[in-house]
């Protein structure tokens, strides 16, 4: 193997520096699992259509499976792994376990993420926008109108503005 | 995917160096997204990519000309073409149908000029750049040149950018006052698959007159092209169903539609019947 196929790249990977070795053709998708042990984005149809290898980078979302490793040299790559504190899920990582907005669970860190870029940009959507957001990510259990439900959810908890219902009690919260 | 040489200069100049005349495996490549799905499917094994990433300025976002009519650097991600503000003011046509291109990864992936220069007849965009004029500057080391968007894709997969050019920007020329315009997509198996069909439409009227049409046709056939005589059939005719009817028949007549997955080539020709008639009618 010559290095002209080969290199070194840095990058953020959920808040850390890291470096890996890459080679040119390989994609994000497959350094993530193979370097770093992370398997959230999965690949599944392999073509960028259903959404299960989703990961952001620089607060973008891409389709790991058909992004170079090379191209996230210097950049900020987000997976769901690193949207928790801790024992303390993401405001939008609990929505999704209030609504159910999932069944097998294997498409929901690609909606998460998607779902993290899509209130970043609109901070209240309408269904009509969480509907064009996510019509890139196919959930073959069909949990659709929870997914919905679950987006809107994620919305109120992460505008306390608006927070109508509280939710049930996290763990690490204190009692009051 | 086979190994490759992956380049990324942090020029122009160092770009259009570092292709070759003469070797059509080694490519430019902005978001990839396109090219790395053929090299998945071993259609395509780069012997060298040029990355244009690092390649920022000019080449990336909407500007204004002085001479009216805009520039969009081919760098301009399709996300960022969608969200523009001068896109829409201009061409509403265009941010339309970038709400149904794909999905939102791959837009904020995707390029302008790695769309154009793909060549497949897929893609929405041709066909539209074409009915609004569009031209599209391409770059070597002996020069610059510019190329009618409609001359651009000359077959499947074929485009008239050499081994050793790549696409800088695309000017999109200031649209009369009065211009109607419309895209309208088919897919016939799920609703964001690529299209079956593609027909962009632009025409003019006056004293209840076409006085002006443009028609272009995209995904059923094996490239994306203007069908004149359906554009002919229009000129001086009322715009109304009847007149909406007989181009779409022009239209039909006129294209040797490929049969793939989406359907068969009869299938398709009568689908392009139907939606030139509704182009037409929704572009009023």
């Amino acid at each position: 193997m010559s290095d002209r196929h080969q290199r070194t790249i840095a990058f953020t990977l959920n808040g850390r520096r890291v470096r890996a070795s890459v080679a040119t053709h390989e994609t994000i998708l497959e350094v993530l699992q193979r370097d770093f042990g992370l398997f959230g984005a999965r690949e599944s149809c392999g073509q960028g259509l259903c959404g299960c290898c989703t990961v952001l980078v620089d607060g973008t979302a891409v389709s790991g499976c058909l992004y170079l490793a090379a191209f996230v040299d210097d950049a900020d790559i987000v997976t769901v792994e690193g949207l928790s504190r801790g024992a303390e899920l993401h405001p939008i990582q609990r929505a999704f376990v209030e609504k159910t907005g999932f069944q097998c669970g294997f498409c929901t860190p690609g909606v998460i993420l998607m779902t993290k870029e899509l209130l970043g940009r609109y901070p209240h959507p309408t269904d009509e926008e969480i509907r064009h957001y996510l019509s890139g990510n196919l959930c073959r259990c069909a949990a659709y109108p929870d997914i919905i439900e679950a987006v809107k959810r994620a919305a109120e908890l992460m505008d306390p503005a608006t927070l109508t219902n509280p939710g049930p009690r996290r763990h690490g919260d204190t009692e009051t | 995917m086979n190994r490759f040489e992956l380049v990324e200069p942090a020029t122009l100049d160092e770009a259009v160096a570092l292709l070759d005349p003469d070797d059509s495996a080694v490519r430019a490549v902005a978001g990839a997204t396109a090219l790395i799905l053929m090299m998945k499917a071993r259609l395509f094994r780069p012997s060298r990519l040029v990355s244009l990433r690092r390649l920022q300025g000019t080449l990336r976002g909407v500007h204004d000309e002085p001479a009216g009519g805009l520039r969009i650097g081919a760098l301009t991600t399709l996300t960022d073409l969608e969200r523009s503000d001068r896109v829409r003011a201009a061409a509403p046509v265009v941010s339309r149908a970038l709400r149904t291109l794909s999905n939102v990864r791959v837009r904020n992936v995707a390029t302008l000029g790695g769309h154009l220069a793909h060549g497949d007849p897929h893609m929405d965009l041709p066909p539209i750049l074409m009915t609004l004029g569009a031209r599209v500057r391409v770059v070597s080391r002996r020069g610059d040149r510019w190329i009618e968007m409609q001359d651009l894709v000359r077959g499947y997969y074929v485009t008239s950018i050499a081994n050793d050019e790549l696409i800088a920007d695309v000017h999109l020329p200031a649209q009369p006052a009065d211009a109607h315009t419309w895209y309208e997509k088919f897919t016939a198996l799920s609703a964001d698959d690529w299209p079956t069909v593609g027909v962009a439409v632009w025409y003019r009227t006056g004293a209840g007159r076409i006085t002006d049409a443009r028609l272009a046709v995209g995904a059923a056939t094996e490239r994306p092209m203007r069908l004149a005589a359906a554009e002919a059939s229009l000129i001086g005719a009322a715009a109304d169903p009847a007149s909406f009817a007989r181009a779409a028949d022009a239209a039909a007549d006129a294209i040797e539609p490929l049969a793939d997955i989406r359907g068969s080539a009869a299938y398709k020709r009568e689908m392009v019947r139907v939606h030139v008639r509704r182009a037409l009618d929704k572009g009023r």
